[in-house]
């Protein structure tokens, strides 16, 4: 009988090494799979610049492939970011829940990052075999990036496995080792990120290409006006949208606990994930209008068709999209501080903050001009009803929607200080200087609302990035002080985590649906102002698909493509689940 | 209780999905098609060309997003009705057709007092009209102030516009960029010396398969009167461009061919890049059996 090595679990070093050549062989097969299925289809389906699959319209096709795919692509590039923000936290506070719930973020990950390449490569394969001429035409130019991307995937792909697989092993004096993957994580994550973006703000704002469509420079072709601010944008946004899932998923397993321990495990979780989320939402309108603003320097035609033209109705979703995001989460604060001994004081707060959320919302939801079916249209000779011209212009919306973020704002630093008493001797003047940031900033953003309604568009928007710099100064200005305010403030006492009403759960998951659903309709704005060209100006779109569809048409894209994806994300949060019982 | 809690979920996303959708179905609903194209001659009557005009600065001039031509729209640009009737008094030395023609295609040169500098050219993207086109614009303007419309389109025009159009052809690009022109003819230019044919009725004497053959094969055949072995291999060429150079000379001669072929502008980089994850693959796993083969034997002392 030949001796055998008796079984034994291999070493955790091993382990996470096993497990990321996993990783790599996956994204290896599904590139082979990628590459035959689109070769096997090219060469069945007959030439053509543009061609449909079963009968499916190639742009819906695309459209929704891309979104799901974006959307799974920005959970798994922003849950790393404030994961290893938290597992420093984490790290720099000695508390080991921290660490704890960096890891419960992670967790959600491994799964996601297969559905994640699964759709990537699903979609490429639509683009070569659905747009065969246009995709030839892109990988001309950008044939460096493609292969960039490709390294950056399997590097993204060895350091996500490890950072997972490796977090047992590298605890102690080896966690500077674990926090150095995470910084690579999100290093090849971001430069992904940045990659992909090149392409996606290329075919908005064209640059580095000769009349004919002939590349002159790769440099200005990736560095075109749009790049920066839609890379700044999905940064903060990814953070955002993947504080926002994770919340869900607390949610989901706070309302599916079995018991109290259970229940505060993940009342904290969802707290932190809504945390995140808003914190990472309010400074974005911040590179939304700087997006806006190169869109105009871009050409001034486009960005007056997107905020002025046709899609000029959207803006309206928007606001009453961002409106509920701001009511959802100061009711979940509100909800929230229930569990704060102490909190109580400040109820009084709460009625004028939701009369003046009422009160912006009701601002920033107004149309531009009465809304009027088509009949009714040609009766008034146009959009604008004759006799009441022009309703909500930007300069009103700018104005509410940045006194809806300082009361936000505000209503997040009264549940901070919610169970704290400041105890240091300068406590009453501090409080009057955060009062008075506040003010001025509120004072400038009104000001400079009620002045724009005399300038030009191109100066208006201008306006606005002095507004959002009026309330991040009074932020940064308010946490600033609050910090060494409430530095050894007393604790009336501890917070009784778990003691929410389920309701509040379910303001998270309204959150993330909403946060979802506003990320489905700013990518069809973004890719929609493009209107009939692929390239803006340049080259035409000449399918069948070329038209700009009806926004009653394009919601309901982006409403069954949210459905869709939180039925994958649903498989995501079992599939988590299960491997926690499992375990 | 974990079935229960996903299906409450559920439907409440559902609800939440199923509001947001309904709001979007309350907004005006209309479809923005791209603009159509009509051809413009010397021979198209100054009734036609004020009509094309029309359509063309509603639809592909988009001008209509700043400007108005009737009582209601939008007001960021000097209202159109009345461009024609202050054109001949905009600026000295130029007469009202004249004045109408440098504001479309050099916006910039006279900027109506209290209006900002925002207008691109006419000729230039997104609008990308022709010259002709321009004139065409100019025209409508014209009837729309009420005057006679004097802009007429010349033959110089056409040409002119031909040459805009063929620029934007990637074909005739790609033709320079692989050097065809230097030896071969096409439309009137390049093909010094005369040692290979002219190639701008090529479309109209070969299939567009029959081109893409001659290009894959330059030995297939050789034309009557010309030397065989000059015209070299294309075999570095991407196949996407010997595709849209096909497409180019085959709509020299109205005839229509897709650009894409059924070969996937991947299949050799396909190929070398499949090599190339198999390769590291390998050397992935080797290292892999290597560290548990370490480990084993590290167990075993």
């Amino acid at each position: 009988m030949s001796a055998r090595w008796p079984e034994r679990p291999a070493a955790p070093a091993v382990r996470a090494l096993a497990q990321t050549c996993k990783g790599v062989l996956k994204v290896s097969l599904l590139l082979v799979a990628t590459y035959i299925v689109a070769q096997a289809l090219s060469s069945f389906l007959p030439a053509a610049g543009y061609r449909n699959l079963m009968g499916l319209s190639n742009r819906t096709a695309v459209w929704v492939v891309a979104e799901l795919h974006l959307m799974f692509a920005a959970f798994v590039l922003g849950v790393p970011i404030f994961a290893l923000i938290t597992e420093i936290v984490g790290v720099a506070t000695k508390d080991r829940r921290y660490d704890d719930l960096a890891r419960e973020f992670t967790k959600l990950l491994a799964m996601a990052y297969t559905l994640t390449a699964m759709l990537g490569c699903m979609l490429l394969v639509l683009f070569l075999v659905l747009y065969p001429k246009f995709t030839a035409y892109m990988h001309g130019l950008f044939k460096p990036t493609w292969l960039l991307y490709l390294t950056l995937i399997f590097g993204e792909v060895i350091f996500a496995y490890l950072y997972w697989h490796s977090w047992d092993h590298l605890q102690g004096a080896r966690k500077r080792w674990h926090i150095a993957l995470g910084i690579m994580v999100n290093v090849w994550g971001t430069a992904l990120l940045f990659v992909a973006d090149a392409w996606v703000t290329f075919m908005t704002s064209p640059a580095g290409i000769d009349e004919a469509g002939n590349l002159i420079s790769l440099w200005a072709a990736v560095a075109n006006l749009t790049w920066m601010p839609i890379n700044i944008h999905r940064l903060l946004a990814n953070v955002a949208f993947g504080g926002a899932i994770a919340a869900a998923y607390a949610a989901f397993r706070f309302l599916a606990a079995r018991d109290d321990a259970e229940r505060a495990r993940f009342d904290w979780m969802g707290y932190v994930g809504s945390f995140i989320a808003i914190g990472a939402f309010i400074p974005l309108p911040f590179a939304g209008y700087w997006l806006g603003r190169e869109i105009y320097q871009f050409s001034e035609q486009m960005g007056v068709s997107m905020m002025g033209g046709g899609f000029s109705w959207l803006w309206i979703l928007q606001a009453m999209l961002i409106g509920s995001l701001f009511f959802a989460a100061n009711v979940y604060l509100w909800l929230g501080m229930g569990r704060i001994p102490g909190a109580e004081r400040y109820t009084k707060f709460q009625v004028p903050m939701m009369l003046i959320l009422t009160l912006g919302f009701l601002v920033w939801a107004t149309p531009r001009s009465i809304i009027a079916t088509g009949s009714e249209m040609v009766a008034m000779g146009g959009s604008h009803h004759p006799f009441l011209g022009l309703f909500g212009v930007m300069a009103a919306k700018n104005t509410a929607v940045n006194v809806m973020i300082l009361t936000t704002f505000f209503s997040f630093m009264l549940y901070r200080r919610g169970n704290r008493v400041a105890v240091v001797p300068w406590a009453a003047a501090a409080k009057a200087v955060q009062a008075l940031a506040i003010a001025a900033a509120a004072v400038v953003v009104i000001g400079y609302g009620v002045y724009s309604y005399y300038v030009p568009s191109i100066v208006r928007i201008g306006y606005s990035v002095y507004q959002v710099t009026a309330v991040l100064a009074a932020m940064v200005v308010f946490v600033a002080i609050d910090i060494p305010l409430l530095k050894g403030a007393r604790e009336i006492g501890p917070i009784a985590w778990g003691r929410i009403p389920a309701r509040a759960q379910y303001a998270l998951v309204f959150l993330a649906v909403t946060f979802t659903w506003l990320m489905g309709l700013m990518g069809y704005i973004r890719s929609g102002i493009r209107q009939h060209w692929h390239v803006y100006g340049r080259v035409a779109d000449e399918s069948a698909n070329a038209y700009t569809m009806t926004h009653g048409d394009a919601t309901l894209i982006v409403s069954g493509i949210v459905v869709a994806f939180f039925l994958l994300v649903a498989a995501v949060f079992v599939m988590a689940m299960r491997e926690e019982r499992t375990a | 209780m974990l079935a229960r809690t996903f299906l409450n979920i559920f439907v409440f996303v559902l609800a939440v999905v199923g509001i947001y959708a309904y709001v979007g179905q309350l907004v005006p609903q209309f479809e923005e098609h791209p603009p159509k194209t009509r051809t413009i001659t010397a021979e198209t009557d100054r009734d036609e060309l004020s009509d094309i005009g029309q359509e063309l600065l509603r639809g592909k001039g988009g001008c209509l997003v700043c400007h108005k031509d009737s009582e209601t729209g939008n007001t960021r640009g000097p209202d159109l009705r009345q461009s024609a009737a202050v054109a001949a008094n905009r600026k000295p030395g130029l007469d009202a057709e004249a004045y109408l023609l440098e504001s479309l295609i050099d916006p910039g040169a006279f900027v109506v007092p209290n209006y900002p500098n925002m207008m691109p050219s006419a000729l230039k993207p997104p609008a990308n009209l022709t010259p002709a086109e321009v004139k065409a614009v100019v025209a409508y303007l014209q009837v729309l102030g009420g005057a006679e419309p004097t802009a007429v389109v010349t033959v110089e025009d056409i040409e002119q516009s031909k040459r805009v159009a063929k620029g934007d052809h990637r074909g005739r690009a790609l033709m320079d960029q692989h050097s065809c022109t230097a030896c071969h003819k096409v439309e009137g230019e390049g093909g010094e010396g005369g040692i290979a044919p002219d190639l701008t009725e090529a479309g109209g004497r070969f299939e567009p398969e029959a081109i893409l053959r001659k290009l894959n094969d330059p030995a297939a055949w050789v034309t009557p009167g010309f030397e065989a072995g000059i015209m070299p291999s294309f075999d570095e060429a991407p196949p996407g461009d010997l595709h849209e150079i096909v497409a180019y000379l085959s709509g020299l001669a109205g005839k229509s061919y897709s650009p894409t072929g059924a070969t996937s502008p991947w299949s050799h980089e396909g190929v070398r890049l499949g090599l190339v994850i198999f390769i590291a693959n390998g050397l992935m796993l080797g290292a892999l059996a290597w560290a548990r083969w370490r480990e084993k034997r590290g167990a075993a002392r």
